[in-house]
């Protein structure tokens, strides 16, 4: 197999450090973004070192402007059900929290980076999810969560930070596993803001990313073959794309793949775009269950698009418009080597920020490269070729001779099967014959009944060889088809790997009436509140009824709004014909199945007929 | 022997004519519908004999006028839409669905308020199950041949 031409690569003796800076990606951010990664020894130097004990209480361990590096790592025993947390921001008084929040209205001021949202999420969904939207949102009420205040404070320190010393690093980590080198790029940022920054789902203090290069040896080359961002919690194949794909995989200088991160959440996009980023609210398992059992009905039965109305729509803005850093760009990186011997990476299992105690974790800040919030391995550390689906994906120069180790391997074994099925199919006849001839001798009929017995096993044995071989005739061809391809040089669909491709919202897919459709987004669900607070007052004898038709009515008037008016109204019809079809079987169950029944019969005794009479 | 020509004329699904008879039976239901309040008020005999309103509120007159010409829309906006059904027009599907909505939703709060027309339920729940398969809604264009969504 010769080298891609349209590739780079470089010698197999480049030094780890040399490796990423050769592939190092340029990051873009989507103006009004106000954290970009940092380094965690500026970081730490600002935080204060936590224990939450099982009990409730929390205990300072080490105080703000004493942590470094070293004192992260000292050890330290903990009861079980502890967590250890870093704090970037302290708890603030209401007057320090006006006092950041103005802070902060005057540094986007100075900055003059503002973030506007466009056409924005609440307008991409139904009034369905909105409603559910906003009960995620009184959740908070509940739930623990960091403050706007945080936030603000947040981005004042790392402005701080930034303005003594503007660098942007990555760490990376390069590693060897299944035959292929792989570069791991992790960016740290001092906050996700992008609940309190860009209307998203959570906000929490730190925030890791990563992507990854897989890359092959060949002819004493490295040469990059599948390039993975990790983006919210997916994993597996959906999340590589490979290096030949020039749609998907955007490059810079042909080395430098670019990243476009979510504006707040920082999750890595191949795309330049707006990302539905969906939320499903945990519901109780009945409920999910019906929910899913309608839906089984919805598509299977009624042949309907699936749907989930109460899903909640999140936008991850990846707009790409704002600040870059990498190679060729104004900004450029700080790369470190790290690897499980750097201390902070291997031997600190806390959490990077403030444990909000959130029992679903999206606003709890998140652990190291190396750890998940609990402290266990991360897999995208110790099991970075399954994490992006590439365990069992050979490097292509190995492609060659495990298709024909295994071309060896099936060819070798349908010779044994073109001995073995003539050799069992002659004995199956064997016996045949030889249970024939016992026939008409009741004196033989429990060696008849004995040798019944061993014919069907043996000829249960000739059908499963006779399979086999059918099959691995099969297997052949498409183990021969391949390698000739390969042996050709040519390659296969580079998208044929994933199952669900994350797609930026089409921006030519406009609403069709945008200002409008924006606005009642905006007002409708306030708007349904109001009627059923008037109805309550008004008419509390016709509530649910007058609560359904308007319900109905905001529907189609907003589909009206999506151009999608009938759709919609097909959907309503079937959704109402649905209920009505359960309520006239309630009533006239008896009289259903006697003319279902008779309907039956007619049609039975009508084709019974029709075959008698030729 | 003479061969039967070929035409471009699409087939009409059983379930087409399913609905048009089902649109029939509710127009001569609302055409009913219609005319009994007006013959159990002597309106046919005595004419208008009240005023429709009492202050802000309908009199029983008023509220019999007011449903008696609901039905006569609903039933002509049948006949209107039976037409370009039977015609194949795309914008007929989508009326049709959503005079069977409407019309769903009025027997349905009727159901769980007074007293339900179970013969209208039971037709518009036909119409909209039968509006609903995939080859009615490729032969009007909502849905493309393979049978996804357009």
């Amino acid at each position: 197999m010769a080298l891609p031409s349209d590739r780079p690569s470089v010698p197999f003796t480049t030094s780890d450090l040399d490796l990423l800076r050769k592939f190092e990606p340029v990051a873009c951010y989507t103006r009004g973004e106000q954290f970009f990664p940092t380094d965690v020894e500026h970081y730490v130097r600002e935080c204060s070192l936590w224990e939450h004990h099982p009990d409730g209480h929390d205990e300072l361990l080490v105080r703000q402007g004493e942590v470094t590096l070293e004192k992260l790592v000292e050890p330290r025993t903990a009861e079980f059900g502890s967590v250890r947390f870093l704090r970037f921001v302290e708890s603030l008084s209401l007057a320090e929290s006006a006092q950041v929040l103005t802070d902060q209205v005057r540094l986007r001021r100075q900055l003059g980076e503002y973030f506007h949202a466009g056409i924005g999420r609440l307008a991409r969904g139904g009034i369905l999810p909105r409603l559910v939207d906003g009960l995620f949102s009184l959740s908070f009420l509940l739930r623990g969560k960091v403050s706007a205040a945080t936030a603000a404070a947040a981005e004042l320190d790392y402005n701080g930070i930034l303005s003594e010393d503007r660098k942007y690093t990555y760490y990376g980590r390069v590693t060897r596993q299944g035959g292929w080198t792989i570069l791991q790029y992790w960016f740290f940022f001092c906050f996700n803001s992008w609940r309190s920054g860009f209307h998203g789902v959570n906000d929490h203090e730190s925030d890791w990313e990563m992507i990854t290069i897989y890359l092959y040896e060949q002819d004493g080359q490295l040469t990059p073959e599948w390039a993975a961002y990790a983006s919210h919690d997916f994993k597996g194949d959906d999340l590589r794309r490979r290096w030949d794909d020039h749609e998907e995989l955007k490059k810079a200088e042909e080395s430098h793949p670019l990243i476009f991160a979510g504006a707040g959440s920082h999750a890595s996009y191949f795309r330049m775009g707006e990302y539905q980023a969906e939320v499903n609210p945990p519901f109780a398992g009945w409920f999910s269950g019906l929910l899913n059992a309608l839906n089984k009905i919805w598509t299977g039965a009624l042949g309907q698009q699936p749907i989930n109305p109460f899903h909640i729509p999140f936008v991850d803005f990846a707009r790409g418009d704002g600040l870059r850093i990498g190679p060729g760009e104004s900004q450029t990186w700080s790369p470190v080597l790290i690897d499980e011997s750097t201390p902070w990476v291997g031997k600190y299992r806390g959490m990077w920020g403030l444990f909000a105690r959130d029992p679903i974790s999206g606003e709890n800040a998140p652990a190291g490269p190396m750890y998940n919030r609990d402290g266990s391995p991360r897999g995208s550390w110790y099991d970075p070729l399954g994490f992006a689906g590439l365990d069992k994906v050979p490097p292509p120069p190995q492609m060659e001779s495990l298709l024909s180790n295994n071309i060896n391997q099936v060819s070798q074994r349908q010779q044994e099967l073109d001995i073995l099925v003539p050799q069992k199919s002659t004995e199956l006849q064997k016996e045949g014959a030889r249970q024939k001839a016992m026939e008409g001798n009741p004196h033989m009929a429990k060696q008849y009944v004995a040798l019944e017995k061993g014919i069907n096993t043996l000829s249960a044995e000739v059908r499963a060889l006779r399979r086999e071989q059918s099959e691995n005739t099969a297997l052949l061809q498409g183990l021969n088809r391949r390698l000739e391809l390969i042996r050709a040089g040519d390659q296969d669909n580079p998208r044929a790997h994933i199952h669900d491709l994350a797609v930026p919202d089409d921006p030519t897919l406009v609403l069709r009436f945008d200002r409008a459709a924006e606005t009642w987004a905006a007002v409708s669900l306030s708007l349904l509140l109001f009627v059923v607070a008037s109805l309550i007052f008004f008419a509390p004898g016709y509530l649910w009824a007058s609560l359904a038709v308007i319900l109905i009515l905001f529907v189609v008037l907003e589909s009206i709004l999506r151009g999608a008016f009938v759709p919609t109204v097909g959907r309503v019809t079937l959704i109402l014909a649905m209920i009505s079809a359960v309520i006239l079987f309630l009533h006239f169950w008896k009289a259903i199945i006697v003319v279902a029944l008779l309907t039956m019969g007619i049609s039975l005794m009508y084709h019974r007929l029709r075959e008698l009479a030729g | 022997m003479v061969k039967r020509m070929k035409t471009d004329k699409k087939k009409r699904p059983i379930a087409v004519s399913v609905i048009a008879v089902a649109i029939v039976m509710l127009f001569l239901i609302r055409l009913y519908q219609v005319y009994e309040p007006l013959f159990l008020n002597n309106f046919f005999r005595g004419g208008i004999t009240g005023p429709f309103f009492t202050g802000w509120h309908l009199t029983a007159l008023g509220g019999t006028l007011l449903s008696t010409a609901t039905y006569l829309v609903l039933s002509l906006a049948g006949i209107f839409v039976l037409i370009g059904f039977l015609r194949l027009r795309r914008w007929s599907w989508g009326l049709l669905m959503a005079w069977a909505g409407v019309s769903l939703l009025i027997s349905l709060v009727d159901y769980f308020y007074s007293h339900p027309n179970y013969v209208v339920m039971a037709s518009n729940v036909i119409i909209a199950f039968a509006l609903n398969i995939t080859d009615v809604q490729r032969i009007y264009g909502i849905r493309r041949d393979d049978g996804s969504p357009l």
